[in-house]
Formats: C-alpha cells, sequence, structure tokens
C-alpha cells in the first residue's frame, strides 16, 4: 500500500523531481543571468575583470538587501512602497546618534535599525488592524518618514562619519567587502525564513490565499505586522550600508532605492499578486539589473540609458509572467480573443 | 436518539427575509453510508448543509450527530465532532503544495532557538502515507497544487479533510466542475472512503452519480424533504418525479 512499493513509482518520484525543478519559477530567470553573464563575458574583457565584477556585487548589495524584505512583503500579497523612506531616516538618524548624540557607532547603528523596526511596525499596524490599503498606506508613511527625515537633519548633510559607520558599507572581511557577505548573510537567513519556518509558511498562505487563511485560524494581523516590521529592519540595515557606500550622511540617501528594489523582487519572479516569489529569485533579479547597469558603462554606451533599460525589462518579466499565468496569450495581444 | 446514526436532523427550519430556506426538515444520516442529497435549485440542500456544519444557524431544530445533541455556533464547533464541509470553493492553497495543504492549519513544528521551524519531512511522510491509504493517485506531496486538475484538487481537499480525523464528510458538488473521467475517479474516492467507514452527504445535481455509489438519497423541495429513497430500489425516473413533483401524496 505505500507508494514506494511498485517500481514505476521510483521512476515516476524522479522524473516527477525534474518536473518539479523545471517547474520553479527561478529556472527561467536564471537561465537570463547565466546567458547574459557568459555573452558579456566573452564579449567584453572590461566585463571579466575581477575588481569589476565585485563592483557589481558590490553595487547590487544594497538593493539585494532591502529588495529581500520587498520579496516577502510582496508574497504576502502586498507592498511596501516606504522602503527607501525608511532606509533614508534611518542612516539619518544613525549619524546623528553619533554625531549629535555623541553615542558610539556600533550603538548608534543599533538605534539606526530601532528606527526602521519602529516604522516597519507603524507600517504593519496600519495595514493589518487598521486595514488600509498597502500600497497608498505605505506611499503616505514614506512622505511621512522622508518629511520626519528633512525635519530633523533639516536637510543638512553630516559629514565625516568615522569608519565605525561606514564599515558595513566599504570595510572589508578579508579580501570579501563586508557588504558582500552581509547581502549573502541576508539572502540565506530570509531564505530559510520564507521556505522553512511557519511565518513563512504563513506568509505564503495569507498572499496566496488570504480568506482560506482567515478561514483556518491563523492570526492575519500578527503575521502582516511581523511582514512590514521586518522589511522596515531590512530597508534599515540598507540606508546604513548605503551610509558607507556614499561616506557621508545625505538626507536624500535612500531616495531611488524603491524601483530597483521592487525592479530585483519582480524580475527574479516574484508573483505581484502574491503567493509566489523567492529569495533566491530576487537575487537572481537584483544580478541581472546589476550587470545591465554594468554593461551600459563597460560597452561605453550612455548610462542614461539605464532607467530605460531597467523599465523595459520590469515590462517584460511583467509580460512573461502574465503568460505563464495564462493570463495572456496572443489572441489577446491580437484582439481575437472574442 | 439511535446511535446507528452519525447524523439526525430534526425539524430545522431557516428563513432568510420572506423565503423560508427550510421549513421542519428531517435528515438521518447512517454510520458508514452514502448519501446523496438531491433537488433544484434553491430546494435548500446547501443551507441545510451549511446548518449541519455549523456556518447558518437555524431558527429551529435540533442537531445530532454521534447520538449526541450538538450545538454548533460555527465551523469549528462542527469540525471538533469530526465534521469536515469542502465546498466548491475548495480553499485550497494553490500556490502551495500537497503535503501544505493536506497539514493547512495543524502543520508539525520543531522548535529551535525559538523559532518554530517546518518538520517537512514528516509532512511529506505523513501525507504520503494518507495519499496511499485513500488510494488518491497524486505521484508526490511535493507538487504544487496550482500544477493539478480540478479533480486532483479535490481529493487535496478530501485528504486534509480526512488528515483532520473527519469522520462525516459533507460534499457541494464535488463533480460539478470535472469531466466525466476525472469525476468518476473522485467518486470511487467517495466510495473508498465510505468503505472505510466515514459517513459522506453528497449534494450534486448528477442523480446519476448517486444511483450508481450512494446508499440513500434525500430529496429536498422548496425547503422541505420530500422522501429518502433506498439506491437499490430506485430509478432515476423515481427520483427525478419527487425533485419536480415532490411527495406523490401530493402535498408537495
Amino acid at each position: 500500500m505505500t507508494a514506494n512499493q511498485t517500481p514505476t513509482t521510483r521512476g515516476e518520484s524522479a522524473r516527477a523531481r525534474v518536473r518539479e525543478l523545471m517547474a520553479h519559477r527561478e529556472s527561467g530567470v536564471f537561465l537570463a543571468l547565466v546567458i547574459f553573464f557568459v555573452v558579456m563575458y566573452t564579449v567584453s574583457p572590461i566585463f571579466r575583470r575581477p575588481f569589476n565584477l565585485t563592483t557589481i556585487l558590490r553595487q547590487i548589495s544594497v538593493t539585494s538587501i532591502v529588495a529581500m524584505g520587498q520579496t516577502l512583503v510582496i508574497v504576502s500579497g502586498a507592498f511596501d512602497l516606504s522602503q527607501g523612506s525608511i532606509a533614508g531616516l534611518a542612516a539619518m538618524v544613525t549619524a546623528k546618534l553619533w554625531k549629535n548624540a555623541g553615542l558610539d557607532p556600533p550603538i548608534a547603528i543599533i538605534g539606526g535599525l530601532g528606527v526602521g523596526v519602529l516604522c516597519g511596525f507603524l507600517n504593519g499596524v496600519l495595514a493589518a488592524r487598521f486595514r488600509l490599503h498597502p500600497i497608498v498606506m505605505t506611499l503616505a508613511t514614506g512622505a511621512v518618514f522622508l518629511g520626519v527625515n528633512f525635519y530633523i537633519t533639516r536637510g543638512e548633510s553630516i559629514i565625516g562619519l568615522p569608519d565605525g559607520l561606514t564599515w558595513l558599507g566599504r570595510g572589508l572581511i578579508g579580501p570579501v567587502p563586508a557588504l558582500i557577505v552581509l547581502m549573502f548573510i541576508v539572502a540565506f537567513l530570509m531564505h530559510i525564513l520564507l521556505t522553512r519556518t511557519l511565518f513563512g509558511l504563513r506568509v505564503r498562505m495569507i498572499g496566496g490565499n488570504l480568506k482560506a487563511s482567515q478561514d483556518v485560524g491563523m492570526n492575519v494581523e500578527r503575521i502582516r505586522v511581523g511582514i512590514f516590521t521586518l522589511s522596515g529592519f531590512l530597508s534599515a540595515l540598507g540606508g546604513i550600508v548605503l551610509l558607507g557606500r556614499v561616506g557621508n550622511a545625505l538626507p536624500q540617501i535612500g531616495q531611488g532605492l524603491l524601483f530597483p528594489v521592487v525592479t530585483a523582487a519582480i524580475v527574479g519572479g516574484t508573483l505581484l499578486t502574491g503567493g509566489v516569489g523567492s529569495m533566491a529569485g530576487t537575487l537572481i533579479g537584483a544580478a541581472i539589473m546589476g550587470i545591465a547597469r554594468n554593461s551600459l558603462v563597460v560597452l561605453q554606451l550612455n548610462i542614461y540609458l539605464q532607467d530605460i533599460v531597467q523599465g523595459l525589462l520590469v515590462v517584460l518579466a511583467l509580460l512573461i509572467d502574465q503568460f505563464r499565468r495564462g493570463e495572456l496569450n496572443w489572441r489577446i495581444i491580437l484582439g481575437r480573443d472574442r | 436518539m439511535s446511535i446507528e446514526h452519525a447524523v439526525e436532523m430534526r425539524g430545522i427550519s431557516k428563513r432568510f427575509g420572506n423565503v423560508q430556506a427550510l421549513n421542519r426538515v428531517d435528515l438521518e444520516l447512517r454510520r458508514g453510508e452514502l448519501l446523496g442529497l438531491v433537488g433544484d435549485n434553491a430546494a435548500g440542500k446547501s443551507t441545510l448543509m451549511k446548518t449541519l456544519y455549523g456556518a447558518v444557524l437555524p431558527d429551529a431544530g435540533e442537531i445530532f450527530i454521534e447520538g449526541q445533541k450538538a450545538a454548533l455556533r460555527n465551523p469549528r464547533d462542527a469540525q471538533a465532532l469530526g465534521l469536515a464541509m469542502i465546498y466548491q470553493d475548495l480553499a485550497v492553497f494553490n500556490n502551495l503544495d500537497v503535503a501544505a495543504n493536506v497539514f493547512t492549519g495543524r502543520e508539525y513544528t520543531r522548535r529551535v532557538l525559538g523559532i518554530t521551524f517546518l518538520d517537512k519531512k514528516r509532512m511529506y511522510n505523513e501525507s504520503e502515507a494518507l495519499l496511499s491509504r485513500l488510494r488518491i493517485n497524486i505521484s508526490s506531496p511535493k507538487l504544487l497544487v496550482e500544477r493539478m486538475s480540478g479533480g486532483q484538487r479535490q481529493m487535496v481537499a478530501v485528504a486534509r479533510a480526512i488528515g483532520f480525523d473527519a469522520t462525516i464528510l459533507i460534499m457541494d458538488e464535488p463533480t460539478a466542475a470535472l469531466g466525466v473521467k476525472e469525476a468518476n475517479t473522485l467518486l470511487d474516492l467517495m466510495s473508498e472512503l465510505r468503505d472505510q467507514g466515514i459517513s459522506i452527504i453528497l449534494i450534486t445535481h448528477r442523480i446519476s452519480d448517486v444511483l450508481s455509489i450512494g446508499d440513500r438519497v434525500m430529496v429536498l423541495k422548496g425547503g422541505e424533504r420530500q422522501g429518502i429513497l433506498n439506491v437499490e430500489d430506485s430509478t432515476l425516473e423515481d427520483v427525478e418525479y419527487l425533485i419536480v413533483r415532490g411527495r406523490p401524496d401530493g402535498s408537495g
């Protein structure tokens, strides 16, 4: 009676495993990444320099770290558009805690992360308890966080940051830049969280079928608050890493972060309607965007093409997704649907 | 109350505004039988079953489950008494795999450093065992439900209900959206479950389904019970007559 009894089921399960692998949403984007990488590696001698490859990784690290939080939020069926503002506010609070309050850099960093957690918690409560629509709500709280940032800094930069504050962004662990290590650690932990823990399963459940989740009797509110809080934390972490990348604390830090972050998640295969997405996919998405941007530089194309390329990639990713879900086909595009 | 009955409903009435959805309906489900519940649209089939499942509170009447009077205020009360109802919309998670669906809400976990990890291996093993015990033909508990057919999704929903130790299963039009072959596979599963001792109520428009696998069939019309027929001594015409004309004594 057991499923392994007959010899054919063994073969079937092997075949099922192959099908499973092929069905992984990451397989397609990973293939795209490999092809893109190989082409650039072959075509451009500048591209394949180790220094350039490290540069790409450094460039995508902040985007990736923040995008891990966004992925979690999108998988749960929501959006967090306040991430860039949280990153900026957390970075500036960190710098001010050091400069004005005279705190040691590590303590200042913990304070900055705490601000991110607080902002995220607020988002979570507004989304879960007050049932506000996450897109507009985080757009609004994002404006508030940005406003608070400019209010407390009066729009002024803080220059000459100590090593303790910039280490995350420019320090080295052995030969490897610290922020690259940090990116992979965050990606690993977030992957475990999403795929191996009860919390991660709950996130995928409420994103996949909210009504059924409520029927099961899980605490949807608490999970939502947890998701946004984590998103706030990772945004703050990204902002603090940016302090080191930039070298100075500029109030406008984090502005312009949101689009690449959402792009990485979407290109990486995160389903906009929720329920499906992976940290590996997001990392791959960020890498594709990073290589695309880098290609413009090493091929000496106009860097201002960057936004166009990025925007088109998102449109492409959305189109592919619609096709895969069967929401779109050539008959619809050609207007022959009825 | 008779102990041979898994369910007894006595004099169930329910009014929605001006509509008398149910009028003093009695229902007896014998232990281990498959009872078909048929009738035209708005005959009260779903309302009666939602009453049994605690999703609709009746205006009058009593419900006995395994001989005990039951106070059902919500579906959770009903589930605690061994009932499971599978609605047409199924409430499965298409984005998750079979095992996650089977164990929804009662996942096996392990706590490590204060973090609750899923015991995936155990859930895969147990859902595989459950599927094979129910003779459900799904090749792996790791398959994503979104890649499955409508019939397989029904079976996942059934496996989930049985996994929750349900002994009384209510299914609302499970074959309505299925092709012939899939519908037959599902009907086979239902008679297999019946043979394993599960008591089943099957709401359906397909009278032939009930006549092929059911033990008895109950007919509702205008919120009133028209009769219960033994499948063995009934024809399609007998059932259809009751559905359309009501009780032979002319009161229907």
